[in-house]
């Protein structure tokens, strides 16, 4: 009954309780830390520009991870099918908890909102642009009639020529926000608090990633192998690839930044 | 969607369409565009398809652009040479290697030749011929190589050596007579830029270098002015004008912006959802 | 008489070692009659780029008053290029009358920055020289001034002279480009 939670605010989305709360994106928050454990890790804290004519300061296997725990509800589930973390564009992946179908729908917004932007200037958006673009649509949910806000929480990672690499979370309130790591979904809060003791600013790609299994094993359900996680990575390019890319899209793509593991790497950190 | 987006709408935009017509009626016709006069060819060989071209883009009988690139980029293994509107076959090709890779993406596999092919066919159709872009299409994927001509209005052919553009026919002449089934790719190389040579030589809307594209299986090798028949002469002596030469009225010195500082924004705190 | 003609005026951009330059005349014409004499027709888009704008005039103010870059970032000249080519070319069937000519400066990966010019035609197709690029009434003879004069790597002060020299000069056999000229040296 409407009475347990917010009553009679908690069906109408776009009217504010008396406390000031927006009751559905509350719900919509309780979708998503139902959902499966996610997280995100940066490696070194930021990409500093101290001066306009030193660029970004590079270090050997910078990055960020992001990771999320698979579940299928049944053996007989055939889960190559089933894909958490998406590749956006070749510098952008987002990973998800909650809502699967809710997620499915951003993805291919965020897709065409990548190509829309290489369309037009002729390169992949910015991580922060991109994230915004997702926010939108999702702050959208929580201000028309007839809609319900997404179930989902995002962990957006991304490198860009003038930021670096980047990690933001989107919420269903379509708030964003930065991080240099955080977790979403079920095992969120004991995740964080493990972060917060593991994570420290000069982190190397490879830690990250070796923390990042750590974080997933507090209180994962069941085996965890190369089927029931699944791995991103930002890689952030030298100045050197950078110098070699090419300078013309007519002649090709700059390497992908972001990629996901396969099914034998994971197998490799794993038995480590 | 309402809320303000970094990009504008896809498709065209006609407002300007009425003034104008009226400046047209008024005998004020539309200025011209680029065009790639161009000799774009390819060929299949043992174990793929070249692509070759010129680099000539015109503007009437001016040359516009003594090196413009005209092998376009579909896929890491689909490539796509256009002739015609320089500004239609740079749109379309950019169209639908985006189309490509969100593709890709979403039915997580390498799309194929036939994917591009009928994308383009389909969108040049639904222009009847209004965008100018004739194409000569490329690749290797997962049926083997495929190589296509696609027209201006939407037709298209599937041969195994193709030429297009206005130094098409001389092109043609060099392919008819030197073409075999089962090339060597160091032969194929060869008869592609003699084909390209004969259009840059003998078509007045081709010339300056040759590029040219080898796609195979598992390896595409771009080979960008692999030619280069028209360089200029080096100078002998230099025109460099003594400094002081021109007589200016006003000088303005601006500085550049000169250090600039990126201060991170944003801790932990949890964030406000409420 | 085409409507590119219809106010006159001309641009040119063109490399030098480290260092761009952007020249324009400074007449604005009713068809034969002369308008004004201070008409610029080069704009600042940011500290690095300068933008050209020759062809029909109230496009021209038009198109300045479009480019409001909506990024907390500086835009690189390259992404700027590329931004004119599409808004250009959602009008292909109903185009502004403008060849737009950019000039500026590129930061590359280390740091360091790279002249950097560009032009297109008024639907947008782009056309990256190496050397220089002309737009406008007296393109023709800017295009053969040009190729006689422009050599590789000149200092700011020479890549002065001769943009300077190759436009007053090309500017003087063209009826609908002159009253003076401005140039801009990054």
């Amino acid at each position: 009954m409407a009475s347990t939670g917010g009553g009679a605010y908690s069906y109408s989305l776009t009217v504010f309780s008396p406390s000031g709360k927006l009751v559905q994106i509350e719900h919509a928050l309780a979708a998503v830390s139902q959902g499966t454990t996610s997280l995100g890790i940066k490696g070194a804290p930021y990409a500093v520009r101290n001066d306009i004519r030193c660029s970004l300061i590079y270090s050997a296997s910078n990055g960020i991870v992001i990771a999320t725990e698979k579940k299928s509800s049944s053996i007989l589930i055939d889960d190559s099918m089933l894909e958490k973390v998406a590749v956006v564009c070749p510098n952008i992946g987002i990973v998800y908890s909650g809502m699967g179908p809710d997620f499915r729908v951003l993805i291919t917004r965020a897709r065409k909102s990548a190509q829309a932007y290489w369309k037009m200037y002729g390169e992949y958006p910015p991580t922060r642009v991109l994230t915004q673009e997702i926010a939108n649509v999702m702050q959208q949910a929580t201000q028309s009639g007839g809609v319900r806000p997404y179930g989902v929480s995002l962990l957006v990672a991304g490198w860009d020529i003038t930021r670096g690499q980047q990690l933001f979370q989107v919420d269903p309130s379509g708030s964003f926000w930065a991080w240099k790591a955080s977790a979403i979904g079920k095992n969120m809060v004991n995740a964080k608090t493990f972060l917060e003791k593991r994570y420290n600013d000069d982190i190397s790609l490879e830690d990250a990633i070796h923390t990042a299994l750590l974080t997933l094993k507090e209180g994962f359900e069941g085996q965890m192998t190369e089927k029931t996680i699944e791995i991103g990575v930002i890689s952030v390019p030298t100045a050197a690839e950078l110098e070699e890319a090419p300078m013309s899209a007519a002649i090709g793509r700059p390497k992908p930044t972001f990629r996901k593991l396969t099914e034998e790497e994971i197998r490799d950190y794993l038995a480590l | 969607m309402a809320a303000a987006s970094v990009y504008s709408s896809p498709g065209f935009d006609f407002s300007n369409q009425i003034r104008n017509n009226f400046l047209t009626d008024k005998g004020l016709p539309l200025p011209k565009a680029t065009s790639t006069g161009t000799t774009i060819v390819g060929c299949l060989f043992d174990d793929g398809i070249i692509l070759g071209a010129d680099t000539r883009a015109t503007e009437g009988p001016i040359v516009a652009d003594k090196n413009c690139e005209k092998i376009h980029y579909i896929t890491e293994s689909i490539r796509c040479c256009g002739a015609g509107t320089a500004a239609d076959t740079e749109f379309v090709t950019n169209l639908i290697s985006s189309n490509m890779e969100m593709h890709a993406l979403t039915h997580g596999r390498k799309p194929r030749v036939v994917t591009a092919m009928t994308m383009l066919k389909q969108y040049l159709f639904r222009y009847q011929g209004h965008v100018g872009a004739a194409l000569v299409l490329g690749g290797v994927d997962s049926t083997g190589p495929n190589l296509f001509t696609i027209h201006p209005h939407g037709s298209t052919d599937k041969l195994p050596y193709v030429t297009m553009g206005s130094g098409s026919l001389a092109a043609m002449a060099v392919f008819e007579s030197g073409w075999k089934a089962n090339m060597s790719r160091e032969d194929a190389l060869q008869l592609v830029k003699d084909a390209i040579a004969a259009g840059i030589f003998n078509d007045l809307g081709s010339g300056s270098n040759i590029d040219a594209c080898i796609i195979t299986a598992n390896h595409t090798e771009m080979l960008r002015n692999v030619e280069m028949p028209n360089e200029r002469a080096k100078k002998e002596k230099s025109y460099g004008f003594r400094r002081g030469t021109t007589d200016w009225k006003s000088e303005v010195i601006r500085k550049l912006v000169l250090s600039e500082e990126v201060t991170p924004i944003g801790g932990g705190d949890a964030m406000d959802t409420s | 008489m085409s409507i590119m003609q219809y106010n006159g005026g001309s641009v040119i951009a063109m490399v030098g070692k480290d260092c761009v330059a952007i020249a324009s005349d400074l007449r604005l014409g009713n068809q034969a009659l002369g308008i004004s004499a201070n008409f610029q027709k080069i704009f600042p888009v940011s500290d690095r780029i300068y933008l050209g704008l020759p062809g029909l005039a109230t496009d021209v103010t038009t198109l300045v008053n479009m480019y409001t870059i909506k990024e907390e970032r500086e835009i690189e000249p390259e992404t700027f290029a590329h931004l004119v080519s599409s808004t250009l070319y959602e009008r292909r069937f109903g185009p502004y009358f403008i060849e737009p000519v950019m000039a500026g400066l590129s930061k590359t990966p280390s740091g360091s920055f790279k002249p950097f010019i560009a032009a297109t035609d008024l639907i947008g197709c782009l056309n990256f020289a190496k050397d220089f690029v002309v737009a406008g009434t007296a393109s023709e003879k800017l295009f053969g001034v040009a190729e006689g004069l422009w050599e590789p790597d000149m200092e700011p002060e020479d890549l002065f002279e001769t943009i300077s020299q190759t436009m007053l000069n090309a500017v003087d056999r063209d009826a609908y480009s002159g009253w003076g000229v401005v140039v801009h040296v990054m």
